[in-house]
């Protein structure tokens, strides 16, 4: 029954080339810790890849409750908290993940660095890399505002002023990112729209672009 | 033994034949079981540290109270740290132009160090400078933190028991205490509440609202029992058993 059901698709959208490529390529053995512990060095990309997706799932959740507005955004995050089911660890995953993704991307990104990794042909991959690396930042200045508490808002203030002060196009950026000369409610539903629409947007196709130019480039060599 | 003999038993050897490399082992099942494994158990680490490590809501924001010390998170401290040595006139430096040095160099690396050389030993200059950076990003990280903690510490110089863990105040409205039909919350409201406030959101006494938060029920009987500062032994208390049943309410406070 499955398998006619998976030849009827496979006669009409050839899917095997697809799944077969990633299923079956083989994994070199300069990578693989369980021949070579030291090899652990390579887990990196993919444990950060294990949180982001955490963070999609957990955000997801969070998203079901919170209430991007400047009167109920605090008082949904401690609703979060105190009364939602399970409401605080999946806060404590999206917020501990938050931090784990830096320290992991962090890491992966040395990883690549000091095994020369992103020398030809392998150029764009890393140039998307740091592309993946500026938009995380992103999404971690734009979700500290969203609890809407003290740390929250001058944490924003501050930062909206430091990209106000950049020369020529700084008064523009600030105005794009609050809405207005100070942060307020169109800040919050600015900040909320950007961290869970536009920069997850721009991560995912990064990260696709990422993992396609890994499977046809495959991973470098030994050193 | 080389991982690529290793096999599920009865999965089929896809491509078996044409793997010219000892070690190398097919991604799918072999190698992805192993990340599934060393994923479970990063996962189980993660969701261990979460729970022993609640999150915290601080008091909701209010653009009035200028005197809250803003810092950003963590992994912005470096370039939070990097403003502070360009004051007045040089700003741009600090808010502008070295993060955006440092930004291209990382975005054009592959086209800075072109050389062959893979190995980091053998590029030295390349693995210097990033060596150095981390470095100085860890430093200044660091820096920001240290001196993060003692303007908090200077800003809130005022007079607290020694001992007594220190609760930001807030408005009675902001506090929602929990389990408020227990006895000990009546006696609370009866007595305790006089000097810290019907919601334990202080008053002629500290903020108590989130108690439960820092101290166990041990630590509060001994603290209550022997009294600090303005406070008589036992609060107002008039026996054991109501210390006790106040303490059994106050350590389920934990804001």
């Amino acid at each position: 029954m499955l398998k006619k059901a998976y030849d009827w698709i496979d006669e009409r959208l050839n899917v095997t080339p697809l799944w077969r490529d990633v299923a079956d390529h083989d994994v070199p053995a300069h990578v693989n810790p369980a021949i070579k512990m030291s090899a652990f060095v390579y887990c990196f990309g993919g444990l950060t890849f294990l949180i982001i997706t955490t963070q999609i799932l957990s955000g997801m959740f969070l998203a079901m409750y919170y209430t991007p507005d400047i009167t109920n955004a605090w008082y949904s995050v401690k609703y979060i908290d105190d009364q939602v089911l399970l409401g605080q660890v999946v806060r404590g995953m999206h917020f501990w993940g938050a931090s784990l993704v830096i320290i992991m991307m962090f890491l992966h990104m040395l990883r690549v660095f000091f095994t020369g990794a992103y020398k030809k042909p392998r150029e764009l991959n890393w140039v998307v890399g740091v592309l993946i690396f500026f938009v995380v930042l992103g999404l971690g200045f734009t979700g500290y505002l969203l609890p809407w508490d003290q740390k929250a808002y001058w944490a924003t203030a501050v930062g909206s002023q430091i990209a106000g002060s950049i020369p020529w196009i700084g008064p523009y950026i600030q105005t794009l990112l609050l809405g207005s000369h100070v942060v307020g409610a169109l800040t919050l539903t600015r900040f909320y729209a950007i961290h869970v629409f536009f920069l997850p947007a721009a991560l995912l196709v990064l990260l696709a672009l990422h993992f396609i130019m890994i499977r046809t480039q495959h991973i470098a060599g030994p050193l | 033994m080389a991982a690529g003999g290793e096999r599920i038993p009865g999965t089929p050897r896809y491509r078996h034949h044409l793997m010219r490399h000892p070690g190398t082992e097919p991604f799918f099942p072999n190698f992805l079981l192993k990340e599934w494994i060393v994923g479970s158990v990063f996962l189980l680490s993660f969701m261990l540290w979460i729970v022993f490590n609640p999150v915290d809501l601080g008091p909701r924001a209010n653009p009035d109270d200028t005197s809250f010390i803003p810092v950003p998170d963590w992994y912005f401290l470096f370039l939070y740290q990097i403003l502070k040595y360009y004051p007045g006139n040089y700003e741009i430096f600090g808010t502008f132009l070295l993060p955006m040095v440092g930004g291209l160099l990382l975005l054009f690396t592959p086209w800075l160090d072109v050389s062959k050389e893979r190995h980091p030993f053998q590029r030295p200059i390349p693995t210097a400078a990033m060596v150095l950076a981390t470095l100085l990003t860890i430093w200044l990280t660091n820096e920001a933190a240290v001196q993060h903690q003692a303007e908090v510490a200077q800003a809130s110089g005022q007079v607290t028991t020694p001992g007594l863990p220190v609760l930001p105040r807030i408005p009675a409205s902001q506090i929602h205490l929990v389990d408020t039909n227990m006895p000990g919350y009546q006696l609370f409201e009866q007595t305790c509440a006089n000097c810290h406030g019907k919601a334990g959101e202080g008053g002629l006494g500290p903020p108590i609202y989130a108690i439960g938060r820092y101290w166990n029920a041990k630590q509060l009987k001994d603290f209550v029992d022997k009294g600090a500062g303005m406070m008589p032994p036992r609060g107002t208390l008039s026996s054991e058993q109501q210390v006790q049943e106040v303490v059994d309410w106050l350590v389920k406070q934990k804001g």
